[in-house]
């Protein structure tokens, strides 16, 4: 077959199958098409105000890293005035972000980009390391993860930067709006396709004191359009040179469920990814109180914010996204089942039901959960290897009910801010308030409190 | 876990129902033998039937309903059930509370259904039957998207189209088009659908990723929607047909031996899935409603509860108001507003399914 001209260019050989549309197009062109769409999605949603500090979330990886390449470029070349500043964070963990935090560091110069590393040290006043010390290596995940939830706006706030972009591609959104639909997730199913998932209130973003509180720091998804496959073949044209995480956590049952739908779905149709985004962002309006949502979301009413953070996680990778894995689909089955039979019956029920369940007042009762799933986990301080951390424990069902009775959970607020540290929260004290309730209590000498409340 | 489960614990092998021996099927974590069973599926047949309630007909004017068949175990199942439905309600009241229309749609490449359906007839002779085959679209023009003028043969039609993907949701839409249309035709009340749960969630997350994720809402509720859309055949004044899908509360594992269990048998009746049905060894030349088939069938055996929760859920979400005289797409009928590019007769979904359409010429 003789070598096909470059649809675009009609100069160059075509050596590029386009993974988005299976155009045949030439290196230079698809590099350029590439930054043009996220150029593009950025001016039509009015991403940044010019002259915007904004931090990258910069994990080392592939997505991250390629949002911080092109974010340099376009910044150069459209005269944005942006702002931009490298932020990754570092969980202290001996001999686990070290090569990817050295990847951070070459990005760093390699872009002409100031870096801030913020610790978990820093942040919570335990490094990973030392909740393990504390709590056995069982459990830790829990601390991980939650942390790791609210390390980018603590670490934003921290900086003095109210806007975090985040390298979540098409792949993840479409596979997020999958995954909630398989759930029976409407309003995460909603929050998951906005390319702002946190609107920063009205009121002033800064405190007294020209800080940034982190409750109103913003974050968006510049790579929201762009394919997986995409954003690898840009960095592989562009030779970054990116840390490719192992994939060391193994994703919750529905999230893998939905993440191999969405490959399928690609080999049959590679329109298919984008297809679903733009379902998503579709159903989204559909949602019953979604206009409500999101005029409250306008007028300063953020809590919603919260959990889609939560849901969505920080991009960075980790093992804090995983949590129990494989049992969630059957856990959810259950769960339905004894609804459906409580209906039958006639009466309501009372279960309380491990997390990811369906209604969307669940955000409550998974926090609950997740704090009492923390507790237990202390208490048991059993000794478990790294490899086994996100096997499920099928006993912990029966401990969990068990339990139920002193682990109560904090009183319930509505949906709004943790009293001690300020966070986006549905109860009255954030799960990272309450982890570190804990550990500060079992190390006495120690009072260290979340920033942000002094 | 909760303290409703009073009695003791019941005999694993025994019917759940009537502690009879012979149990014939677990149904959601329940064993049941085959009378209880059928009962269940007759019970949650019934129960989706209540605006045809005898006390809502006219005695002497009942409304037709028009059931498509397509010979598979569902429709079947529908069939059968609803026959015995209508016995009932003359057995109780004197009267039926509405009257059955029973068409297949013929596929182009399958034999002809008029034996099957005169067999049909014998055994249940109070319903009226009809056969049409797919390919008579084309005689119908002003059905067809403006993209596929003038219509040549169906197989043209379909040839025109790139994908196994684009071809069979044409297709399935050529289909759905041509029920309204003979709907209309026989002054139907409404159309019975023999879509089971399981059906309706693949039909939802195909849907999704095909890009009419807008459309949900109207292809999982049941009845007339407020916002029903202008269907595209306008002209008689009745608008658009409201369609029911009496086996919503059953999987689609619940009505495959519902049908074999059937006394007499109902076997003679079904046709199995042709071989272009079965799932093509390549993925890339499988089809979209292929995928969601196949990821249900495996979701339903397992969880089935979670199959029925994303039909409850998609059913949640609320059809946008349409505007008076708002257009509907050429192909799928839903209102355009808003989820049309611009200038485009055909929504997302329906522009992605059409894409490539002369591009072969
Ligand atoms: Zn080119
Ligand atoms: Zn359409």
């Amino acid at each position: 077959m003789p070598p096909r001209e470059c649809e675009i260019c009609h100069t160059n050989r075509a050596q590029i199958l386009r993974p988005k549309n299976h155009a045949r197009i030439c290196a230079p062109c698809f590099i350029a098409i590439f930054e043009d769409e996220v150029a593009e999605t950025v001016t039509s949603t009015n991403l940044f105000n010019p002259g915007e500090r904004v931090a990258i979330g910069a994990s080392g990886g592939k997505d991250s890293t390629v949002l911080a390449s092109v974010l340099k470029t376009l910044n150069d070349r459209h005269n944005w005035g942006l702002d931009l500043v490298l932020l990754s964070i570092d969980e202290g963990i001996t001999g686990y972000r070290d090569h990817s935090l050295e990847a951070v560091k070459r990005h760093s110069e390699q872009y002409d980009l100031p870096l801030k590393i913020v610790s978990y040290a820093d942040l919570y006043g335990w490094s990973m390391d030392q909740v393990v010390a504390q709590v056995g290596k069982k459990g830790n995940c829990t601390y991980c993860g939650v942390f790791r939830r609210q390390a980018l706006d603590r670490g934003a706030a921290m900086l003095g930067v109210g806007h975090v972009v985040t390298g979540h591609n098409a792949d993840d959104v479409a596979e997020t709006v999958l995954m909630n639909l398989l759930r029976g997730d409407l309003p995460r199913l909603s929050r998951a396709t906005s390319i702002v998932t946190s609107t920063p209130s009205a009121a002033l973003p800064e405190n007294g004191e020209g800080e940034i509180k982190f409750t109103n720091v913003k974050r968006s998804k510049p790579l929201i359009y762009a394919y997986e496959k995409e954003i690898v073949m840009y960095a592989h044209h562009k030779k970054l040179d990116y840390f490719s995480t192992e994939c060391i956590y193994s994703p919750e049952a529905f999230r893998g469920s939905a993440r191999t739908l969405i490959k399928n779905l690609e080999r049959i149709r590679p329109e298919s990814i984008l297809d679903v985004v733009r379902s998503g962002i579709d159903m989204a309006k559909l949602v019953p109180g979604a206009e409500e949502q999101n005029s409250q979301r306008a007028c300063g009413g953020e809590n919603k914010a919260a959990a889609a953070k939560t849901d969505e996680g920080d991009g960075l990778g980790g093992c804090g996204s995983s949590k129990e894995s494989g049992g969630e689909m059957a856990a959810m089955e259950q769960k339905l089942l004894q609804d459906e039979e409580a209906q039958a019956n006639g009466n309501e029920v009372e279960i309380k039901m491990p997390k990811k369940t369906v209604n969307s007042q669940n955000g409550v009762a998974r926090d609950t959960q997740d704090a009492a799933d923390a507790e237990i986990d202390v208490k048991n301080g059993q000794q478990q290897s790294p490899a086994q951390q996100t096997v499920p424990i099928r006993t912990k069902e029966e401990k969990k009910s068990r339990k139920r009775g002193k682990d109560a959970p904090p009183p319930k607020q509505k949906l709004g801010q943790c009293e001690r540290c300020g966070y986006l929260s549905s109860q009255s004290v954030c799960k990272a308030c309450v982890l570190l309730e804990g550990l500060n209590k079992a190390r006495p000498r120690t009072g260290i409190e979340v920033g942000g409340g002094d | 876990m909760a303290g409703r489960r009073n009695l003791p614990p019941a005999d694993k092998s025994l019917c759940r129902r009537c502690q009879s021996p012979d149990t014939a099927i677990t149904v959601r974590t329940e064993p049941l033998c085959k009378a209880c069973f059928d009962k269940y599926v007759q019970t949650k047949v019934v129960k989706r039937m209540e605006t045809f309630r005898v006390k809502n007909s006219e005695p002497g004017k009942e409304k037709t309903l028009l059931l498509p068949l397509s010979f598979g175990p569902c429709s079947t199942a529908l069939l059968y059930t609803l026959s015995r439905h209508l016995k009932n309600q003359i057995d109780k009241s004197g009267r039926p509370g509405f009257k059955l229309h029973v068409l297949h749609i013929e596929q182009p490449d399958e034999p002809p259904a008029q034996p099957l359906l005169d067999q049909l007839q014998s055994r249940f002779p109070e319903h009226t039957y009809a056969a049409v085959p797919l390919a008579s679209i084309t005689s119908l023009p002003h059905l067809l998207p403006s993209t596929l003028q003038p219509p040549s043969s169906l197989a043209s039609l379909l040839s025109t189209l790139p994908t196994p993907t684009a071809r069979a949701d044409l297709s399935a839409h050529l289909l759905r088009k041509l029920i309204a249309h003979h709907a209309r035709e026989t002054h139907s009340a409404a159309i019975l659908l023999g879509d089971s749960t399981t059906r309706l969630a693949e039909r939802a997350l195909a849907e999704t990723a095909k890009g009419r994720g807008f459309a949900v809402p109207w292809l999982v509720s049941d009845g007339p929607i407020s916002s029903a859309p202008t269907p595209s055949e306008a002209g008689d004044g009745q608008g658009e047909i409201p369609t029911y899908h009496p086996l919503r509360d059953l999987l689609s594992k619940e009505l495959v031996p519902f049908v074999a269990f059937a006394e007499p048998p109902l076997t003679p009746f079904l046709r199995t899935a042709s071989e272009s049905q079965a799932a093509p060894a390549a993925m890339k030349n499988s089809t979209i409603d292929a995928l969601t088939r196949g990821y249900f069938a495996g979701v339903e055996e397992e969880y089935p509860s979670i199959v029925a929760n994303v039909v409850r859920t998609t059913s949640k979400l609320q059809a946008r108001e349409v505007g008076a005289g708002e257009l509907g797409c050429e192909l799928c009928d839903v209102p355009l507003e808003g989820a049309a590019p611009e200038r485009s007769r055909l929504c997302w979904g329906c522009v992605r399914t059409m894409q490539g359409v002369g591009a072969a010429s």
